[in-house]
């Protein structure tokens, strides 16, 4: 096997700019997981198949487990569920889930709420047929959808009546220390 | 198990070229949602060295000497949202939103699309219809190459050693169009079969069709009989006509079976999905 050189890396996970040094194939979700610890993004599949690595990079949802850390930029800006505990409308999402009883064995549920929230971030009021396809990319193996689809329905019904700050950009982060 | 060794970030087209050529294990990465599946399903022996093409500025798009220029690192969001593409090039906005889901569709790009030369990559039809060229950039200096001209077989391309693609050129039209595609399920899923359908008018009454077929041939297919008799006929064409032309589109299909789909299948939905196709342009 071929010397692997270290990747030096920097830039911004949960509103905090980390460094890091990284092997040639190293994944951001490796990355996350392994050297932040950060463990809500799942690996289920490995292949951009069943978004239980969805995290947002640059406000945008994408399989971290696609996506090369040794190409992270200085301006890139990597949220994983953690950065988003105390954010008002993904709090909204994750109680909708519970009341709807939308979770069972939750291995989907950090990559499926990631989901949620780019929805209701960008579509404050969503169709029945945008919220099945914002959640395309995230397959469950045990709920059926059809009580995740009521969880986000309800989560976008009560972000609009507590007036939740819904579209725009994301807000800042909350700050993530290692 | 892992021949990586190395990742390059050139800064210009030279640099990555130059890599690209002196390195035979070097592949290119864009967005990485080919190259990495391969690579991490150990379907990748030989690559000893990714190129990063994300820091080459290759993702604009500009409209320039009657050209609308996509720069190849555009990703798929990026195309389907682009105003220039959305007034213009409605069978590329739809194919290129029905590539995967959300989360591949932001780190897809165009020239990962076409470069990764599947049958089936989902923005190649499309491009096809529109009469797409393709910008090379490569040691030597530039060359272009018509889209429909570019894939040799499946995974092949006219690509010489360090070659990359540029940018796509699209002649400044306003086009209608459609993209259909038949998968496994409505959304994140290969096409077994897809079609892109392509017409601007070129007279009064008359309109230069164009129509591409994905999945059914060793590389994306042009229709070339089928776009003959309706470009030769007035607009919208009568019925008659139309059959005429379904027929003609199924003849150029040359599917074959294989795990995602049956021949029979593939050759009988082509001539379906060309009536669709036909039918959301009239509307
Ligand atoms: C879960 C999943 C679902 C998918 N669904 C679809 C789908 O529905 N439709 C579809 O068409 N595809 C689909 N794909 C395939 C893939 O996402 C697309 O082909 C995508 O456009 C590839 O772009 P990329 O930037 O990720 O390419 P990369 O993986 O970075 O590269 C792909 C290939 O192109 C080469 N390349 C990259 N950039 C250039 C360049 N500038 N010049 C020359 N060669 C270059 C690379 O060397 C490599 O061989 C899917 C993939 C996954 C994982
Ligand atoms: S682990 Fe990334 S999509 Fe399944
Ligand atoms: S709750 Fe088990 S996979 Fe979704």
């Amino acid at each position: 096997m071929p010397t692997q050189e270290l990747i030096p890396i920097r830039f911004a996970l949960n509103g905090r700019t980390v460094e890091a040094r990284v092997p040639p194939g190293m994944t951001l979700l490796e990355l996350v997981r392994r050297e932040f610890r950060l463990t809500a993004a799942k690996e289920g599949c490995g292949k951009g198949e069943c978004g239980a690595c969805t995290v947002l990079l640059n406000d945008q949802p994408i399989n971290s487990c696609l996506k090369l850390a040794a190409s992270l930029r200085p301006t890139d800006r990597v949220v994983t569920l953690e950065g988003l505990a105390d954010d008002p409308l993904m709090v909204t999402i994750q109680k909708a889930y519970v009341a709807e009883g939308a979770v069972q064995c939750g291995f989907c549920i950090p990559g499926m709420v990631m989901s949620s929230y780019h929805l209701l971030r960008t579509h404050p009021q969503p169709s029945a047929a945008q919220i099945k396809e914002f959640h395309s990319g995230n397959l469950c193996r045990c709920t059926g959808y059809a009580k995740i689809e009521k969880a986000v329905a309800k989560a976008a019904a009560a972000a609009a009546t507590s007036g939740q700050p819904a579209g725009g950009p994301a807000p800042e982060p909350r700050k993530e220390t290692r | 198990m892992d021949s990586l060794a190395r990742v390059h970030f050139p800064a210009t087209l030279s640099e990555a070229a130059a890599i690209l050529r002196a390195r035979p294990g070097a592949r290119l990465i864009a967005g990485g949602t080919d190259l990495l599946v391969k690579h991490r399903n150990g379907l990748l022996p030989e690559v000893t060295d990714f190129i990063d093409v994300t820091g080459l500025g290759l993702h604009e798009i500009v409209l320039a000497d009657g050209q609308v220029r996509i720069g190849s690192g555009c990703t798929m969001t990026a195309v389907a949202g682009h105003p220039l593409v959305r007034e213009r090039f409605p069978a590329l906005v739809q194919g290129a939103m029905q590539v995967g889901a959300f989360q591949i569709r932001n780190a897809a790009t165009l020239g990962g699309n076409v470069g990764n030369a599947s049958p089936a990559g989902d923005s190649i039809p499309p491009l096809v219809s529109l009469d797409a060229v393709a910008l090379l950039f490569g040691p030597d200096g530039r060359r272009t190459v018509p889209l429909a001209e570019f894939f040799t077989g499946p995974g092949k391309t006219v690509l010489q050693p360090g070659e990359l693609i540029e940018a796509f050129l699209l002649p400044d039209r306003r086009t209608a169009g459609a993209f259909l595609k038949l998968g496994e399920r409505r959304a994140h899923a290969i096409s077994k079969v897809s079609l892109a359908f392509s017409c601007w008018e070129s007279a009064p009454g008359r309109r230069e069709v164009r129509i591409a077929l994905g999945a059914v041939a060793p590389t994306v297919i042009r229709c070339r009989k089928a776009e003959e008799l309706l470009s030769a006929a007035p607009w919208p064409p009568p019925a008659e006509l139309v059959d005429k032309a379904r027929a003609l589109v199924v003849e150029a299909a040359r599917p074959i079976d294989d795990l995602r789909s049956q021949k029979e299948y593939r050759r009988r939905m082509t001539g379906v999905l060309f009536q669709r196709a036909l039918e959301q342009v009239r509307a």
